[in-house]
């Protein structure tokens, strides 16, 4: 569970959040949607700790977090392998890895179906599965919350539904996922809790059954949309 | 690139270390051929042996410690840096340790100066990274501020030597970059503070291939990123000053010693530690030979060698391998 209590943030005299309470369940997938500018970037930065809010207090359970930004650079010149290996030199000594560290790093690849690029450059490497790099090396982390600026931003329509996939997955593992997704038909389809943000600085939270509504719709995006349900499926279509 | 081919490159590299080593204490006016190699270890009393033990030995010791030294303060300082451009000369760690020296000539008749050198060096990267994180931190501002700092610290080493005509000899030495003997260190303390260094460096070569990630993945561990970053520029200054008490000022090798063993090994930092130890020290190993041997008996100064031979193999390795720097 995180839980946000009181969070205000100012930023160069606008104000992003005033007095925000948000709890988001553990285990799930929490999906922050909105508009450009919202604040939507800095929530998940406030929540992972990088920044720090003017007011209010964050609680989170579980302090092993894995922030994962919009746009990120690659080191060059190493293969797939030896990047998601990068992060086992963290902490010890050695100059080498352990068995069970590189075994690790096999079975993370296989997890996200990318071990025939194993020995592939970075930097020949598409902007999915790099994307796909970058949530493993949160998983080697061993964090229990990832926050994913966008994981699917550039991405053709199958492998946005493939890392959604994936994501969906994890949170069935015992992982916490908060991800910022512009596509709202997908959010819906994907999302097991919602965080909506407007432009008047509110933040909307619900489940998907209160969330995916017109009113709630309307009030963060500001235009009217029209949600069809058909017992699995959601459909959002927007009426302008 | 499979490990197969990087261990034939060091190899490759390694005989090029063998054969500027071979130049640089064998060879040169006084050649004393292949066939004197035995002579390293049956030092007599006769001129040959003189001239190996007070004039070939320590200068190819000198150039070798420079080479390694600065290759590795480059390759530390461009790696937390991410920058290309990041070298202990441009950034004014090199003259900072400098005007350590050269003020320690000028005040201390003793010939321990490599205190002072070390806080030189500490003190001109401390100013360059808390004025570049003053307000907020970029990496362009850092380099700007050391490039600033280089150039007010070498005038202000300048103007030393100048208005002390007494002592501008030894100080010449620092700041025009050369291998002679200088006397500003021994050639055992050298030796010593060099394995110790080198020993450190060797631990925290790891923690390059993690920083190597993008700095704002680590941001959830800032802490220890912060922490690495510190001692990681405290080596290279470290380094640095050590280099500085052996060859004096130097500039370039740090720049293209790093970025060739780069494009020669991607960015796996226990590799580039191996290539930039090998590649550094025969650079000025071979660099200090052509500088003695080429209008013999007139010595040309080292970093003039070191320009005009750096920079055509730098060009080359660009056109040839260049792409790892596009974006």
């Amino acid at each position: 569970m995180i839980n946000i209590k009181n969070l205000s943030y100012t930023v160069d005299n606008l104000k992003l959040f005033e007095n925000a309470n948000i709890q988001i369940p553990q285990n799930h997938l929490t999906i922050m949607v909105g508009p450009n500018g919202v604040g939507k970037t800095t929530l998940l930065k406030i929540i992972a700790g990088i920044i720090k809010p003017q007011m209010g207090e964050i609680l989170v359970n579980n302090k092993d977090l894995f922030y994962l930004p919009q746009r990120i650079k690659y080191p060059q010149g190493i293969t797939l392998q030896e990047y998601i290996e990068s992060s086992f030199y963290k902490q010890n000594w050695k100059w080498f890895l352990t068995k069970e560290e590189k075994d690790k790093v096999n079975e993370m690849l296989n997890i996200l179906e990318l071990t025939d690029k194993k020995y592939t450059l970075i930097d020949n490497l598409s902007s999915g599965e790099l994307q796909k790099a970058n949530i493993a090396l949160g998983l080697i982390s061993e964090a229990h919350i990832l926050l994913l600026d966008e994981p699917t931003s550039n991405m053709d329509l199958i492998n946005q539904i493939k890392i959604l996939n994936m994501i969906k997955k994890l949170t069935q593992t015992g992982i916490t996922c908060i991800i910022v997704l512009h596509d709202i038909n997908l959010s819906s389809n994907y999302g097991d809790y919602f965080l909506g943000l407007s432009k008047e600085g509110k933040i909307i939270s619900g489940s998907k059954k209160d969330f995916i509504s017109p009113d709630i719709l309307k009030k963060i995006f500001g235009i009217n949309f029209k949600v069809i349900n058909n017992e699995e499926d959601i459909h959002i279509q927007i009426c302008n | 690139m499979n490990k197969f081919k990087k261990i034939s490159i060091i190899i490759i590299l390694l005989i090029i270390l063998f054969f500027s080593l071979y130049l640089a204490m064998y060879a040169g006016y006084k050649d004393f051929g292949i066939n004197m190699l035995c002579k390293a270890f049956n030092i007599s009393e006769d001129t040959e042996s003189i001239i190996l033990t007070v004039l070939r030995y320590p200068r190819a010791l000198k150039a070798l410690i420079a080479g390694c030294c600065l290759a590795l303060a480059g390759m530390f300082m461009q790696s937390v840096s991410k920058n290309p451009l990041a070298e202990p000369y441009i950034t004014g760690i090199s003259s900072g340790a400098g005007l350590g020296i050269v003020l320690s000539i000028l005040f201390f008749n003793s010939s321990n100066y490599s205190l002072f050198g070390f806080i030189g060096a500490l003190i001109s990267s401390a100013i360059v990274i808390i004025f570049s994180g003053l307000s907020k931190f970029s990496i362009t501002k850092l380099i700007l501020i050391g490039l600033s700092i280089n150039i007010f610290v070498s005038s202000l080493i300048s103007l030393i030597i100048l208005i002390n005509p007494l002592k501008s000899y030894m100080m010449m030495l620092i700041l025009s970059g050369g291998v002679t003997n200088n006397e500003v260190i021994s050639n055992k303390a050298l030796i010593i503070i060099f394995i110790i260094l080198m020993l450190i460096t060797a631990l925290f070569i790891p923690k390059l291939n993690y920083l190597r990630l993008d700095s704002d993945l680590l941001s959830t561990d800032k802490n220890r990123r912060y922490l690495y970053t510190i001692v990681i520029i405290i080596l290279a200054s470290l380094l640095t000053s050590l280099s500085v008490f052996s060859a004096g000022i130097l500039g370039f090798v740090g720049i293209i010693a790093p970025q060739i063993s780069r494009m020669l090994f991607g960015q796996d930092y226990r590799w580039l530690y191996v290539s930039n130890i090998l590649l550094g020290s025969s650079f000025i190993l071979i660099s200090d030979y052509i500088a003695r041997t080429i209008i013999y008996p007139l010595q040309v100064p080292l970093g003039l060698v070191i320009a005009f031979i750096g920079a055509p193999i730098f060009v080359f390795f660009l056109i040839k391998k260049g792409d790892i720097f596009s974006d």
